[in-house]
């Protein structure tokens, strides 16, 4: 399968089209080659023999046609390389002098054959080019020269065009196969990682293809994706896990008391017994609901379309739902809202963050904690601040606490799944906010800050 | 009460109907989009609930078709789908409330009944009276046995809505979708520690008590108690 896999490959057929072009190129060059010098051969043999034809028409105008007559057979008999040909007949068609054949008697330019007269009229036929002219006195006078040089060269350089055409083609071929052979042999290389990640190996990488820099950058740039796909998954192997686990818990309890109703060793009343499990049920779908609303706003992503989202209007009303029972829990609210901020955002999903920070501040921090909730413009930013005076968060916990289901072990008694922060970092993430968890001095400082507040 | 359920799944509807009659109402089901459109347009029914991913015409679509047809009975989306996009859309559809899966029996049944008073508006009321509490609504004044009493903004609506639903139960998320407009169930006790102020200066001090807390489903004002 190796020779099929190689006359398909990208490569094969790219150097098979190169080597089209170099053969057409090679043609193309050679013709007008052929074409100038052959031009060139024949203009200098057509000067050769205008100036010949010229020399006797002169011995004719001085000296006559008796000279001329002369002159022919003197130069009939000289040897020179360039050796013309003549004939002379007069006004009714006899041969004065010169040997070519009678069909030659024809004024202009013309070509034919004769039989080489220095092989006594036997051989092959020499290709000839004449010129003949009327002299005054009706004589034609018809010199001619030997173009066999001239074909020869044609017929030379015809043959070296179509012998350099194929060989060029070749090379290019041969230069495909070898390319193509060492690119599928790179590749492969490629394939197989690419194979052995598929397979669930997700810490393989893809090895370097060679063969010039932008294809390195194509597999560096690929294994970054794949760097990116493993954290991913990771992510997502890990919060099924924790899901799993942390819903096992609710699930069992809930079973343990069903059990106990069932073996009626609860001595709570069974209204009672019922209300626990109702209530530990609504603590299992709270759950769910969290899970699903940061599942659904992550797949949103960054194309959820965000409306303009009243911030100072919404704070106002939470503050006052609120005031309250973080009063009856003896906690203190200090309210500070900046008038008329607004940013792109969801206003519910923004609800539900601001009540998570809040709802975290009362649960997590003694009677007698001072809440504050601001809300302020700085810059072209907005900052909506949650911060209290509590037991605060360890620095190295900060960013552990907003993945999902993390809970810091002093918080574990106190009721909640660990869904809280880690629902706020997704909102803040569809809003492009920030999320910062920072050291009030004491207690903990939520900041989200939102990006070009419009106006 | 007569109604009419829209529900494909037999269990969850054998379910509601069970829940429905035990309060005295009568129900008519349907477990496909166009059966409730046939039943909504022919049948006279105080409080339509309806599920919204039924076969056939889906919920919205019953909706729709119904309100295009001029019929204005009001109606209550039971669904699973509880995302904010969701609800808008029922709401748009020309839904009255939504009720988002799974749901508690007593919220269902509150709603229900609001739903239904709804109905003959009495809105252009300008006093809103219960035995010796009464509200001016456009002086925004609070008067019990002749005594005035100053409210908060808060404790003014609050008060306001459940003169509204005189005698029947409304819960806490219907308070909190009504009165401060939130579409979500805090953990905290939030509208106890409203109400307890509320009723610190409504019935504190008064010979009967006109608030009285449900236990496991909300909050009803009552003249008769």
């Amino acid at each position: 399968m190796q020779t099929p896999r190689l006359l398909v490959s990208g490569a094969f057929r790219f150097a098979i089209a190169l080597a089209l072009v170099f053969a057409l190129g090679a043609v193309a060059l050679l013709a007008i080659v052929e074409h100038s010098v052959s031009a060139y051969a024949v203009e200098a043999a057509g000067d050769g023999i205008l100036a010949e034809h010229d020399v006797l028409v002169g011995e004719f105008e001085t000296s006559g046609r008796a000279a001329l007559i002369a002159a022919i057979n003197r130069h009939t008999r000289a040897v020179r390389e360039d050796q013309f040909h003549y004939l002379l007949f007069d006004a009714a068609g006899a041969r004065l002098a010169g040997a070519l054949p009678a069909a030659a008697a024809r004024t202009g330019w013309h070509e034919f054959e004769v039989f080489d007269p220095d092989r006594g009229g036997s051989g092959r036929p020499v290709p000839v080019r004449a010129f003949g002219s009327r002299l005054a006195d009706g004589t034609l006078l018809v010199v001619a020269n030997d173009i066999s040089d001239l074909q020869d060269l044609r017929t030379g350089l015809r043959t070296s065009t179509v012998a350099f055409g194929v060989l060029i083609s070749l090379l290019a071929l041969a230069g495909g196969l070898v390319v193509g052979t060492l690119f599928l042999r790179r590749l492969d290389h490629v394939n197989n990682a690419i194979a052995r990640i598929n397979d669930g190996r997700l810490n393989e990488r893809l090895p370097r293809i060679g063969m010039g820099p932008e294809f390195d950058e194509l597999s560096v740039n690929l294994n970054r994706m794949l760097d990116r796909i493993e954290v991913l998954m990771n992510g997502l192997r890990q919060v099924s896990t924790d899901i799993a686990h942390d819903l096992r818990t609710p699930l069992t309890r809930l079973r343990q008391r069903l059990e106990r109703m069932q073996l009626g060793t609860d001595p709570a009343p069974v209204p009672e017994q019922i209300d626990g499990a109702m209530a530990q049920i609504d603590e299992i779908l709270g759950i769910f609901g969290a899970l699903l609303r940061i599942g659904a706003m992550e797949a949103r992503g960054a194309q959820a379309s965000l409306g303009t989202a009243d911030l100072s209007e919404m704070l106002g009303r939470l503050g006052q739902l609120y005031a309250p029972a973080i009063e009856d829990a003896e906690h203190v609210l200090d309210v500070s809202i900046a008038p008329e901020i607004t940013v792109r955002g969801d206003i519910e999903l923004l609800t539900q963050a601001v009540t998570n920070l809040i709802e975290n501040a009362m649960n997590h921090t003694p009677a007698g904690s001072r809440i504050q909730l601001e809300l302020e413009r700085d810059g072209d930013q907005v900052r909506l601040m949650v911060a209290d005076n509590g037991p605060g968060i360890a620095a190295e916990e900060r960013s552990r606490v907003l993945g999902r289901f993390y809970r810091i072990d002093s918080s574990r008694s106190t009721p909640g799944a660990g869904l809280g922060l880690a629902l706020v970092d997704s909102i803040a993430r569809l809003h492009g906010a920030t999320l910062t968890l920072a050291d009030n001095t004491p207690g903990l400082r939520v900041e989200l800050l939102f990006p070009h507040a419009p106006r | 009460m007569k109604l009419l359920l829209l529900e494909d799944d037999v269990e969850t509807r054998t379910h509601i109907v069970r829940l429905l009659q035990a309060e005295g109402h009568v129900v008519d089901t349907a477990g496909t989009g166009p059966d409730a459109i046939f039943l909504g347009t022919t049948g006279s029914y105080s409080v339509l609930i309806l599920d919204r991913m039924v076969p056939g015409v889906d919920g919205l679509g019953v909706v729709r078709s119904l309100r295009a047809a001029g019929i204005q009975t009001p109606a209550l989306f039971l669904t699973a789908l509880g995302e904010v996009d969701d609800r808008v859309a029922g709401l748009q559809a020309g839904a009255d409330d939504y009720l988002v899966k799974p749901f508690a029996a007593s919220e269902l049944l509150a709603r229900i009944e609001a739903l239904a008073r709804r109905a003959p508006v009495a809105d252009v009321a300008t006093v809103l009276r219960a035995a010796d509490l009464e509200v001016d609504l456009l002086r925004r004044q609070v008067t019990r046995a002749g005594k005035r009493i100053d409210l908060q903004q808060q404790e003014y609506k609050l008060l306001e809505y459940l003169l509204r639903h005189e005698g029947k139960i409304v819960t806490r998320s219907m308070l909190l979708e009504n009165v401060w407009s939130f579409h979500f169930d805090p953990g905290s006790n939030l509208i106890e520690s409203h109400m307890s102020r509320l009723r610190a200066k409504v019935d504190k001090g008064f010979d009967r008590e006109l608030i009285q807390t449900i236990r496991g489903a909300g909050y009803r004002l009552d003249a008769d108690a």
